[in-house]
């Protein structure tokens, strides 16, 4: 269509009297066929409301690239905001009951990495269940209460204020946890996690590269599972802490930078570190709670945080 | 009247009329005519079924298999002689389908892992079981070599990966996308480290955490090959 309206306007013989005015013309021609072409491939957003009552579920697959951030807000309502670079993606969204499904699929094979990024923003009751999937987005989840599940192959996972059973699984995501409570799962092969100023009372972080950090209180008859194949598992506590603790290595150090507060087990069974790897066992005040950390080959530091 | 009373009332008196008491508490509760509205499409839907439905083959074929079974009905069978297939081919053909291939190194890792703890729990293995083991297993000349670092309880899981390693890696190897570029730079990752422990047990087998390590490393080894074949799958 665009040639063909530049073709006429070539054959107009006002032109050929005003030659200047013929590339000023011929340029506007040119952007005004240009602007619905670009309009088509440019971005698209979707918004959906969704009505709930009781327990909400949402499930999201993400398969595009892109970020998928979920808050909370007073509202029994889910609502999904989807924005896709490329109409190369589809979103596919639905409501069964108080379940609400979510996901992005790629609709040409053929698309360049750029036209396959969908990001979605959901805002969600506290209390809703979350199982979310991604490839390579950033996972971002704030103030939500209900278990959740979340995968990812290269994307991090960043967590603020949540509770419930959380899951994490990634590839090389790595997991920052910002004041989490509850239960936390985390496994991964090159992905590290952060466990900051957390209110959990079971915790079991595993990866195989990655590093592992654990910054806050261990709360009583808490239990506590962090190895790191080959990086460094770094706990953090403070002084109130009462925790019992085994730490492990088979070729790493063990670097305890808290002897002071560290003292020998004086209830339960007599530990000793096996003749094939480092130990190291004791209590910080009551021992209530149990803390195993362990790596193969890295470091394992312990230190009091104030 | 209560929630607990509408079905007190439903049951006994029937989905029409309800009292007034009841109409009452379904105006104001939603659950309850949520449950009003389910018994009632139930009731439309019973209505719509046909009188008579004609059972399923199934129904019949297994009625019959009953019947056969406690000797009431004898059916006299054909005997078609089988063409025996060599053992390896039939190994050959379950492998040929990726999907039960990769089911197969889960339950290979398992097996394993469970192996190894049993191995843990016990006395030392006598040297009559591991001949006999090594008596089961499969020809030399079909079977590939685990690595020569490879301890011996997680040689089975480690030959299963390394067979399904080069198809995994080759259904995603034209691709350049972020997700397979992280499958496999994560895969080389693992490998390393499996190495790694695989030498370590060498030189120290008893090394309880060093197991357990490589156990994993094993697990997330057959979980990323596993998310290659899908990729690749649907990629193709």
């Amino acid at each position: 269509m665009c040639l063909r309206i530049m073709g006429m306007a070539a054959a107009q013989p006002r032109f050929r009297e005003k030659p200047i005015l013929f590339p000023l013309l011929g340029a506007g021609l040119l952007l005004w066929c240009a602007a619905p072409v670009r309009a088509a491939g440019a971005g698209q957003h979707i918004e959906k409301l969704f009505n709930v009552t009781g327990h909400p579920v949402v499930v999201i697959h993400n398969v595009a690239n892109g970020r998928i951030e979920v808050k909370s807000w007073k509202n029994a309502q889910v609502d999904v905001v989807g924005n896709q670079s490329s109409n190369k993606i589809g979103f596919e969204i639905e409501q069964v009951g108080d379940r609400v499904d979510v996901s992005a699929n790629v609709l040409d094979a053929a698309a360049q990495p750029l036209e396959l990024e969908a990001d979605l923003q959901l805002t969600v009751p506290e209390d809703t269940e979350l199982q979310l999937k991604t490839e390579t987005g950033l996972i971002y989840v704030e103030q939500v209460t209900g278990d959740m599940k979340l995968e990812s192959f290269g994307g991090d996972v960043h967590l603020k204020e949540v509770s419930g059973y959380i899951i994490v699984k990634t590839t090389g995501g790595s997991l920052v946890c910002t004041q989490c409570a509850g239960k936390l799962d985390f496994s991964s092969i090159g992905g590290s996690a952060q466990i900051l100023q957390p209110q959990l009372n079971n915790v079991n972080l595993m990866t195989t590269t990655g590093n592992i950090l654990f910054d806050g209180d261990f709360i009583r008859t808490g239990l506590y599972s962090m190895k790191s194949g080959k990086g460094l598992v770094e706990v953090r506590f403070s002084s109130t802490d009462s925790f019992d603790l085994k730490a492990q290595t088979s070729t790493g150090v063990v670097d305890n930078q808290a002897s002071a507060f560290l003292k020998p087990d004086s209830h339960g069974v007599k530990h000793l570190p096996s003749k094939f790897m480092h130990g190291l066992f004791g209590t910080v005040g009551m021992g209530l709670a149990k803390v195993e950390l362990s790596s193969y080959s890295g470091t394992i530091r312990i230190m009091k945080r104030d | 009247m209560q929630c607990k009373d509408i079905e007190l009332v439903l049951e006994q008196e029937g989905l029409e009329p309800l009292p007034e008491e009841a109409r009452v508490h379904l105006a104001e509760c939603g659950d309850c005519r949520n449950y009003v509205a389910d018994l009632t499409s139930l009731v439309d839907a019973a209505k719509k079924l046909p009188s008579e439905i004609a059972p399923p083959d199934r129904v019949w074929l297994s009625l019959r298999a009953q019947l056969e079974e406690e000797g009431i009905i004898r059916t006299p069978v054909d005997v078609v002689p089988v063409e025996r297939v060599p053992f390896w081919q039939s190994i050959g053909d379950f492998f040929r389908s990726r999907a039960l291939a990769t089911a197969m190194v889960g339950i290979l890792i398992v097996a394993a892992t469970v192996f190894q703890v049993r191995r843990d729990r016990t006395a030392p293995v006598a040297p009559t079981f591991l001949a006999a083991k090594a008596a089961l297993a499969p020809a030399p000349a079909v079977q590939k070599t685990p690595a020569p670092d490879t301890p011996p309880f997680f040689a089975s899981a480690a030959r299963a990966l390394d067979d399904q390693e080069p198809v995994a890696t080759g259904m995603i190897l034209a691709s350049t996308s972020p997700v397979d570029v992280s499958l496999r730079d994560n895969l080389k990752e693992v490998n390393g480290f499996i190495a790694d422990c695989e030498r370590h047990l060498k030189e120290q087998p008893q090394d309880e955490l060093t197991r357990e390590y490589l156990s994993v490393a094993y697990e997330q080894k057959a979980e990323l090959l596993s998310a290659m074949i899908e990729r690749g799958r649907s990629i193709n």
